[in-house]
């Protein structure tokens, strides 16, 4: 014991740290002496060199470390500016230049926890940021060199949820010659673009564009598209994560359906039709639309009623079974793309518009079906009180969206969409439909959309500005005519009478995204998307190496940009895909096994299934899967026993930490 | 307008519909019509019917049981309104009656078979529509000139002779009993049921002084109260095997009811199946299908021997 203590100070005292602190351009020096600090670092045990300097993380300012490390002969490098969560990989890299071990690099970060804090006591920050710069000191001391851990790659990817994001992140992972597993919850892929008539701000038809996409994926000879389907496990790690699926009865077999439509012709029954946002209906055995993929039928056995008119028309192709039970299926994929999507906020509990109430108040989605000339009606603009088409179409903007009772944020598309909705309506019917949009800021950023805005008013569409609170629908119970009540921006009330009443109503999180986030172990951010590991510079990946994201499950967006993640989340995946093995933290768990008593008391703690313990010879023993330990230290704090360390976050190191922080020192 | 999925109980009516932008499923149950019998409720393959009985006040008569449809479970197929034998239901898409599992043959309709010989009738004649327990049937004579006169009194035995006697039955709410037939003086009746089965009542087995099987059957005289016991009996001449009576008997074993068979226009559905199974038994239906082989057998020696098709 003597001896250890004695070998650990030898240790101690012969390690050369080096200090490094940053201006962040004004960020820490403005508020932190700069000077004062680096003086008083160079004071500390072990300290043999210490500088200030404007960018450290900059080329020029690695190239200063490196140099600086060769010329003290530095061990040790402790550089103080921001957070290790975004620069700590970046400093690694740069120590290693020097032929140092990565894992002898420390950061303290003064930016986040003294300069901004704390910008109005100057005296108090610089105070912080000493006392934080001797604790990353105390622990550099001890610092351990490590070595990264080695985990092989299966070189197949999956993609959850078949929109349009899924769509291109799989074309494109398919096209780079790996196997890509696509799981589509629904029967078809496509998503919501697969429902809309047009596209703005071109008026492309929304389906003769993704249609070849969808075919594209049907048929590429490296996706295997697993539709109809949940995820019901996830297990593993980047590079081999196990994906359990399971594909719900179609009661039509894939192999013999031809999708020729027989059945559906025979079929006596009907029920709405979601993908109609059920404005009409659909066969009990049929597909969603007509470009399904796969074009496989289904029977919906809610409603069948089984009478077999369907088997007798299918007749030798034999493609229709009723016995047919739910498959699992477990898939083994290095890398996984999301992109499952956004849900429509259903807005009836907002009684002021009356949704629901109302015959004529529809969501922007069912005038889309409207519409489409595939839709219900045929194209046709009817209202459902009395089969007419409307004189008058009034636009509300923003029905639960930027609504702090309801959605705080912007929804995003839906200003473009209802200048869509009024281009078309204006193009169609010209001088005999009057369209109104209440709207109360036009958000049309990208490109092209300014000039389609003008190209709206230019078509005269009645734009009105009105203020986001008090706005009412009330509805003429004998004509079903409908008055849309707001309040202008300098107070001033507005009604206009309508015969037609649309809600730009909010896009919100997927109602399964929670679920699958707790399975993917990935975060969900404020508002239930998916929450993106950095939102700026990394806004595909999320915070488990292997797992990235795409289009609007991230945060809502429009078909473009959707299509852009799709190919960034790709491109992220494929770079992970190429590798043969893929290098992690060896932040890991360590098991003394001479200590480990196996009570299990770490596996119950373990939030990402990575230590349990196992049978070894005789005894029970704590083991951990390296690649699914996320380095939490959970279970290091949790064992009774001191049996599990985490590798640079010891115990010594650690209270080496607290006892700078609480020792008075010079600086008090 | 979001989906609206209606449900309306009303004092002579229940109603259900789905309201969409384009289509409308209605279905109504007319109670003045509905018997409580146990037919839709079998037969209905979503199992969204339910029978409720009345609780039973001492000292009154036992009510029909009350038939209660789960807008949930419904799908508006309509199957219930085909085999209604009172035709108590109707189900309706955007107010037509065209029924699509008709329509598309995936399930047959009863077979009526109700004929009059008007001929036959001798002048003044009305047994059969006093003797209807449904008031279904209206007798009304054609004078030569094409008037239709409702009470021969006020003519002239000379236009007596020549008058046509015209009767009208309601045939879609007809259960077909018989006792129109039964009591035709001149056979002018021609009736088939098309329910078939057998009832029993255990008097022994059945509560002292309950008449409640008798009380709630829509047939008179299917069921009578005998003077010398004072049990009630089952007539099985006029009895429909509806099993109005079998949803209200308060004992399990004192009235047992089968039914054996159903006539019906004949087509291949497993709806069908499935219902006749639940209405009737299992037995039936593989005696159907039996029947249905042979059926088919016998239709193709016809067709390789034109012949015997003449």
């Amino acid at each position: 014991m003597v001896r250890k203590k004695a070998q650990k100070k030898k240790k101690i005292g012969k390690s050369r740290i080096g200090v490094f602190v940053c201006h962040c351009g004004s960020d820490i020096a403005s508020v932190i002496d700069v000077e004062d600090l680096t003086k008083y670092a160079k004071t500390l045990p072990n300290v043999v060199y210490a500088e200030h300097m404007n960018y450290p993380c900059s080329h020029e300012g690695q190239e200063t470390i490196v140099a600086k490390i060769k010329e003290h002969k530095l061990d040790r490098v402790v550089v103080a500016g921001c957070s290790p969560r975004l620069y700590e990989p970046t400093f690694q890299k740069c120590v290693s230049k020097a032929d140092l071990n990565p894992w002898l690099f420390e950061m303290a970060n003064i930016r986040e926890f003294s300069s901004w804090c704390h910008s109005n006591e100057p005296e108090n920050a610089t105070a912080k940021a000493k006392e934080t710069v001797k604790m990353a000191v105390a622990k550099a001391r001890l610092l351990e060199p490590m070595q990264p851990i080695e985990l092989p790659m299966v070189k197949k990817v999956m993609v959850i949820g078949g929109g349009i994001a899924g769509i291109n992140a799989a074309l494109d992972l398919a096209d780079m010659g790996f196997k890509v597993y696509v799981v589509e919850k629904t029967e078809t892929i496509g998503g919501y673009m697969a429902l809309l008539d047009k596209t703005f701000p071109t008026l492309d038809c929304s389906i003769c564009i993704e249609g070849p996409k969808m075919v594209d994926v049907g048929r590429h000879p490296n996706i295997e598209i697993i539709s109809y389907a949940d995820i019901l496990q996830v297990d593993g790690h980047v590079g081999n994560f196990k994906v359990k699926i399971r594909k719900n009865p179609r009661y039509v077999l894939a192999k013999n359906c031809t999708g020729c439509g027989e059945c559906r012709d025979a079929c006596p029954i009907e029920y709405p039709n979601p993908s109609d946002m059920n404005l009409g209906t659909r066969k009990a055995i049929s597909v969603p639309f007509d470009q399904a993929v796969p074009l496989i039928y289904t029977i919906n056995r809610d409603y069948c009623i089984e009478c077999y008119k369907c088997v007798d028309a299918c007749g030798a192709r034999q493609a229709i079974n009723f016995d047919q039970k739910p498959e699992e299926v477990e898939v083994n994929v290095g890398a996984i793309v999301v992109s499952i999507g956004y849900d429509m906020y259903n807005p009836e509990d907002m009684e002021a518009y009356g949704y629901g109430k109302y015959t004529n108040v529809h969501t922007a989605l069912e005038l889309e079906r409207l519409l489409l000339a595939a839709g219900p009606t045929g194209g046709k603009i009817i209202r459902a009180s009395d089969g007419q088409k409307p004189h008058s179409v009034a636009f509300i903007q923003c029905v639960g969206s930027r609504d702090a009772n309801k959605y705080e944020y912007c929804s995003g598309f839906c200003c473009m969409y209802t200048l869509k909705h009024a281009v078309m309506l204006k193009e169609k019917y010209k001088d005999a439909v009057q369209v109104h949009v209440f709207y109360t800021d036009m958000r049309s950023g990208f490109k092209g959309y300014e000039e389609f805005f003008s190209r709206a008013q230019k078509g005269g569409v009645n734009f009105v500005r009105v203020k986001l609170e008090n706005r009412k629908v009330t509805e003429d119970p004998q004509t079903k005519n409908l008055t849309v009540y707001a309040e202008t921006e300098d107070g001033k009330p507005v009604a206009v009478e309508a015969d037609m009443v649309v809600l730009a109503n909010a896009a919100v999180p997927k109602a399964t995204a929670a679920e699958l986030a707790k399975m993917l172990k990935i975060r969900l951010d404020n508002n239930g998307f998916f929450a993106e590991c950095q939102p700026k510079i990394r806004p595909t990946d999320t915070d488990v190496p292997g797992i990235f994201l795409a289009g609007a499950c991230q945060g809502l967006k429009d078909i473009p940009y959707s299509v852009s993640q799709g190919s960034g989340a790709a491109a992220q995946a494929a770079s992970v895909l190429s590798k043969d093995s893929w290098f992690v933290e060896p932040l890991v768990a360590h098991v003394n096994e001479d200590l480990c008593s196996g009570c299990r008391i770490c596996e119950s703690v373990c939030g990402y299934n990575a230590i349990s313990v196992e049978k070894v010879g005789e005894k029970a023993l704590a083991r951990v899967a390296k690649g699914l330990c996320r380095g939490c230290g959970a279970c290091a704090s949790a064992c009774p026993m001191d049996a599990v360390t985490m590798p640079n976050y010891t115990d010594t190191q650690v209270v080496a930490q607290v006892k700078a922080a609480l020792e008075r020192g010079e600086n008090q | 307008m979001p989906l609206q999925k209606l449900k309306n109980e009303m004092a002579d009516a229940l109603t259900l519909e789905w309201v969409l932008h384009v289509k409308n499923y209605k279905l109504a149950l007319d109670k003045n019509r509905c018997v409580g019998c146990q037919i839709c409720a079998l037969a209905c393959p979503k199992e969204a019917i339910k029978l409720e009985k009345h609780p039973q006040l001492p000292g009154q008569k036992a009510r029909r049981a009350k038939i209660d449809i789960d807008l949930g479970k419904c799908n508006f197929c309509g199957i219930c309104d085909v085999l209604c034998p009172y035709g108590a239901v109707e189900v309706t898409s955007n107010g037509k009656h065209t029924l699509a599992v008709v329509e598309k043959e995936s399930f047959p309709q009863l077979i009526r078979d109700i004929q009059v010989d008007t001929s036959k009738c001798p002048p003044s004649c009305e047994k059969c529509e006093e003797a209807c327990p449904l008031n279904l049937i209206e007798v009304s004579w054609v004078t030569a000139d094409g008037k239709t006169v409702e009470n021969l009194n006020g003519l002239a035995e000379t236009e007596k002779k020549t008058i046509q006697t015209r009767v009208d039955v309601e045939k879609e709410h007809c259960p077909c009993c018989r006792i129109c037939a039964i009591k035709c003086p001149e056979n002018a009746i021609h009736v088939r049921k098309f329910l078939y089965g057998k009832i029993d009542i255990h008097p022994e087995k059945c509560p002292e002084g309950c008449t409640d099987c008798l009380d709630v059957c829509p047939i008179t005289g299917a069921l009578y109260l005998s003077n010398k016991d004072k049990k009630v009996y089952a007539n099985e001449m006029f009895c429909i095997y509806c099993g109005a009576c079998k949803a209200v008997c308060p004992v399990e074993e004192a009235l047992e009811l089968k039914r054996t068979k159903i006539s019906h226009t004949p087509l291949r559905s497993g709806a069908w199946n499935k219902a006749l199974e639940r209405i009737a038994s299992q037995v039936e239906v593989t005696k159907e299908l039996k029947a249905k082989g042979s059926r088919k057998a016998t239709e193709s020696v016809d067709k390789r021997l034109g012949w015997r098709k003449t």
